[in-house]
């Protein structure tokens, strides 16, 4: 696979660094990363710089990652771009209200590689 | 029809379902086996560093881990792959994350909280020699468990159940 840009927004730096792992261990080894810890960083980084993958946390201050995503589709900032909601939340509704926002796909904490390969690989080879 | 906790208090307040998420979240996030302690240990070492993640809607409470302060950077260098030498604001993070994902896999298993129940942003807090105080909870869930030498508590406390 050729090289694969991604944002991931999570306020957890943590967080971001292990979902990086996990890309790569999934085999996205010719992956840049973008990492934005807000909401409002992720759409700044949006305006000037492309990406194939969006990766967001839900659960964040200021700016929470549905309304993250919801920016990101009214403001035309990635078109064509998969998002992929990676979160603590669970329930069938969080899922349906990340879908309706725009999300692609979503993978709960904690989870594994496989689970990161199953749900983002797919979208990525789709693109 | 209105969702209501009450009649499934037994399982929202079943001990195993704890056990169940601290297991799943160190061994999916950190790769390593921890079990329960049954012994009345407490946090051996001075400065502890303690998160707190609410709970809100139907439930009302909050999820709390607690650990030494060289148990929190084991547990931020497994999650990391890197080295600390103090609790610093990586390790803070880390342990603010583990305490986030614990208080959603424990939400998880009971649907109807899973559903009715939002979690807060973790708090950490950071020091040496304090105790943790609850008044009169609904229930109260205050488990120890230990990984390569180290042992750390984790307590689900509800002070209001709809």
């Amino acid at each position: 696979m050729s090289e694969v840009r991604a944002l991931i927004v999570d306020d957890s730096s943590v967080m971001r660094k292990i979902v990086e792992r996990s890309l790569r261990q999934a085999g996205l080894e010719a992956l840049v990363v973008y990492e934005a810890g807000s909401g409002n960083e992720g759409l700044d980084l949006l305006k000037t710089q492309p990406v194939d993958l969006i990766l967001s946390d839900i659960n964040m201050p200021a700016m929470d990652g549905l309304e993250f995503v919801r920016q990101v589709k009214e403001q035309n900032l990635a078109p064509g771009v998969p998002v992929v909601m990676i979160t603590t939340e669970s329930s069938m509704e969080s899922v349906q209200q990340a879908i309706q926002a725009g999300a692609k796909s979503y993978i709960r904490k904690p989870f594994t590689v496989e689970q990161v390969k199953e749900r983002v690989m797919p979208l990525l080879n789709a693109a | 029809m209105e969702c209501s906790l009450r009649e499934s208090m037994h399982l929202v307040s079943e001990p195993r379902n704890l056990d169940a998420s601290v297991e799943e979240v160190f061994r999916l996030m950190l790769g390593v086996n921890c079990q329960r302690s049954t012994g009345p240990e407490e946090i051996a070492e001075p400065e502890s560093v303690t998160a707190v993640v609410g709970f809100g809607g139907l439930l009302s409470g909050a999820c709390v881990f607690r650990s030494g302060a060289s148990t929190a950077i084991k547990i931020a260098a497994h999650m990391t792959g890197m080295e600390f030498e103090a609790v610093d604001d990586t390790v803070k993070d880390g342990i603010g994350e583990i305490c986030n994902m614990l208080a959603g896999a424990w939400k998880s298993k009971v649907p109807d909280l899973s559903a009715n129940c939002d979690l807060s942003i973790p708090a950490v807090i950071t020091g040496r020699d304090y105790k943790i105080h609850v008044q009169a909870p609904e229930f109260k869930l205050h488990h120890i468990f230990k990984f390569d030498g180290a042992s750390f508590e984790v307590t689900i406390v509800c002070d209001g159940l709809q």
